[in-house]
């Protein structure tokens, strides 16, 4: 009978005392699970779309904007500092510029309209890929329209359809743009007669320009090129977004793990003071165990190891919980970009970090107790009751 | 020729100091010579000291002063870590709540005593059931204490303090649980076991059928020690 099968018979013998120490563990470690993962699943589906994006692609706005404030809902605002036909040309003339795609962007009661020139049929607010029903675009089309699916349902819109912005247009394609594309909007006209159409705009006036670069590798350095040569323009890259939006995902991120860190010290708190009133109620079986010979280091590994293996099936429990939790929070987080279960596996790691926590902090829980019946005398022990 | 001295006591004393009764001394200046593979029985009544003098012999308590050797070692002076060396090899307990623990079967009861000295589970548990075999409890040695009588538990207890061949072995009221009959078997078994094995046994006890078996018999009250049988316990 050595300490580690009398821990298992305490084990067994004190179910419910187990079950709530266990039951604390689970908690936590699957907290810990779930909430990292789920941090990580939100983070990959942030990154998804400026994955996809491309790191060769820089948009420029006209005026000086925060990037937090985002493309379209400042339309309006670049107005007040319109890019003319000189200023594309001067943004076209910057080394590494491959492409530069003047686009035209305006926003009336919440819904964005676009300007876009249909010949850039590679790099542009929407391109023909996209269409979904319909067709695309023609650089000679007059007040025809495509509209974003998304808006199309909301608003009964199909081919054929008028819509109203400023004057009648006719829908002639439907575009998914999806989540992934930089500049989202809900209608998107020829340029010139969106120019015509938007009434604030003068002609060959555009507020947003989308570059590619020749060498992604170069494309901070063209971003800085272009913040020269533009300084009352806004520049950004595809890494800024990543950046600024992996600030709010490493928060995300490192709140998960502080609230999984609070849950596994509340559990060792929780089973330390169990311990202890196990202890006390096995006072007396501590001095006979004494005073049949064990030392106190033998009382100690025995109420360690019991703590322990609370802990550890805390922890299996916990990894098992934590694993189904997660997987149904990355399947049901998302959707716009295919769920992000296609994108984040629940990470091994995780669970092998969450069962480590669960069987330290067992250990942690039973040092105190275990100490503090170590210190009795076997002849104090035995004299409790 | 007179056998050595085994358990040795000088001035021995144990004061326990109350927090609203001031001090009790549970263990007044008792000098003792107990000679190897003697039978000592020392009656008295209940919070004479019995008990707390027999967890002084037997390392389980420290002594507020005077000492005790135990086979030439004075255990005041013993490390921790010595003294469960002197409770693991030197001296057997046999209580009279029997203290068993109740978790444990009667063969894992007697294997916990092994424990700490014997490495291999097989041989260990080779030993506990031969020593069962040897109380008579060769048929019950995968029940739980809960699951046998006040004799039988007594006698796991027994077993469990000869397990480790103790040259000492102390017994604490080992009768005071059971009724008559029971108690003169186990005393006789305690008795039987230590003749065989020259073993030495300081009995404590209020029973007085227990000086049957006994080589010598002593008395204690209020913490001292007598040679003289006050003649209410004759």
């Amino acid at each position: 009978m050595r300490p580690y099968m009398y821990a298992t018979r305490e084990i067994r013998r004190r179910k419910y005392r187990t079950a709530g120490n266990v039951a604390g563990f689970v908690i936590a470690i699957a907290a810990l699970i779930t909430l990292v993962t789920a941090a990580r699943g939100w983070e990959a589906c942030t990154a998804a779309p400026m994955k996809a994006i491309g790191t060769d692609i820089i948009l420029i706005y006209s005026a000086p904007v925060a990037p937090s404030q985002g493309g379209c809902y400042i339309a309006n605002h670049l107005f007040a500092y319109p890019f003319n036909q000189t200023s594309i040309a001067q943004i076209a003339a910057v080394p590494n510029v491959e492409r530069a795609v003047p686009i035209l962007m305006h926003r009336m009661s919440a819904v964005v309209f676009t300007g876009i020139d249909p010949s850039e049929t590679e790099t542009n607010a929407v391109l023909p890929t996209a269409v979904v029903e319909g067709r695309y675009l023609n650089p000679d089309d007059g007040y025809v329209v495509l509209v974003d699916r998304e808006y199309s349902q909301q608003h009964n819109l199909t081919v054929g359809s008028k819509v109203r912005y400023f004057e009648n247009f006719e829908v002639v394609g439907i575009v998914d743009v999806g989540a992934t594309d930089l500049i989202k909007s809900h209608i998107y006209a020829n340029l010139p007669v969106a120019q015509e159409a938007v009434p604030s705009c003068n002609e060959a006036e555009v507020n947003v320009a989308l570059i590619r670069v020749s060498d992604p590798r170069n494309v901070d350095a063209t971003s800085e090129a272009l913040t020269s040569e533009l300084p009352s323009a806004t520049t950004i890259t595809s890494s800024n977004m990543a950046t600024t939006a992996s600030g709010v995902i490493n928060i995300g991120e490192a709140t998960a793990w502080n609230i999984s860190i609070v849950l596994a010290v509340v559990a060792i708190l929780f089973t330390i003071k169990s311990q202890l009133g196990a202890v006390a109620e096995r006072t007396r079986e501590i001095g006979i165990l004494k005073a049949i010979g064990w030392s106190s280091s033998d009382v100690v590994n025995q109420i360690v190891i019991e703590s322990a293996l609370q802990g550890a099936i805390g922890g299996i429990l916990g990894c098992v919980l934590g694993f189904g939790f997660a997987w149904y929070v990355l399947y049901t987080m998302g959707g716009e970009v295919g769920g992000a279960l296609s994108l984040v596996a629940i990470d091994p790691v995780i669970l092998a970090i969450g069962f480590g926590v669960a069987v330290i902090g067992g250990i942690a829980a039973g040092l105190y107790p275990s100490w503090k019946a170590a210190r009795l005398t076997p002849a104090e022990a035995l004299r409790t009751i | 020729m007179q056998n050595k001295d085994i358990i040795e006591t000088s001035n021995l004393s144990k004061i326990y100091r109350l927090r609203n009764a001031g001090e009790v001394k549970a263990v007044d200046e008792v000098n003792l010579k107990v000679q190897e593979g003697q039978f000592l029985t020392i009656l008295g009544p209940s919070g004479s000291g019995k008990t707390t003098l027999l967890n002084l012999l037997g390392g389980l308590d420290r002594p507020t002063t005077g000492e005790v050797r135990i086979d030439g070692l004075e255990l005041s002076k013993l490390t921790e870590r010595e003294l469960v060396k002197v409770r693991r090899q030197m001296v057997g307990f046999v209580f009279q709540a029997f203290n068993l623990i109740p978790t444990l079967t009667a063969i894992e009861n007697v294997e916990a005593a092994l424990a700490p000295t014997v490495a291999n589970r097989s041989k260990r548990l080779e030993r506990s059931s031969y020593l069962l075999e040897w109380v008579g409890l060769g048929k019950r040695m995968h029940h739980l204490p809960a699951e046998l009588s006040a004799g039988e538990q007594q006698r796991i207890a027994i077993a469990r303090a000869f397990a480790n061949e103790p040259k000492i072995i102390l017994l604490d009221e080992p009768t005071g649980n059971l009724d008559t009959v029971t108690g003169r078997e186990i005393m006789e078994m305690c008795h039987r076991a230590s003749k065989e094995h020259g073993q030495t046994v300081v009995a404590v006890t209020h029973a007085r059928y227990v000086r049957e078996f006994t080589d010598r018999l002593l008395y204690m009250r209020d913490g001292k020690l007598y040679t003289q049988i006050p003649e209410e316990e004759t």
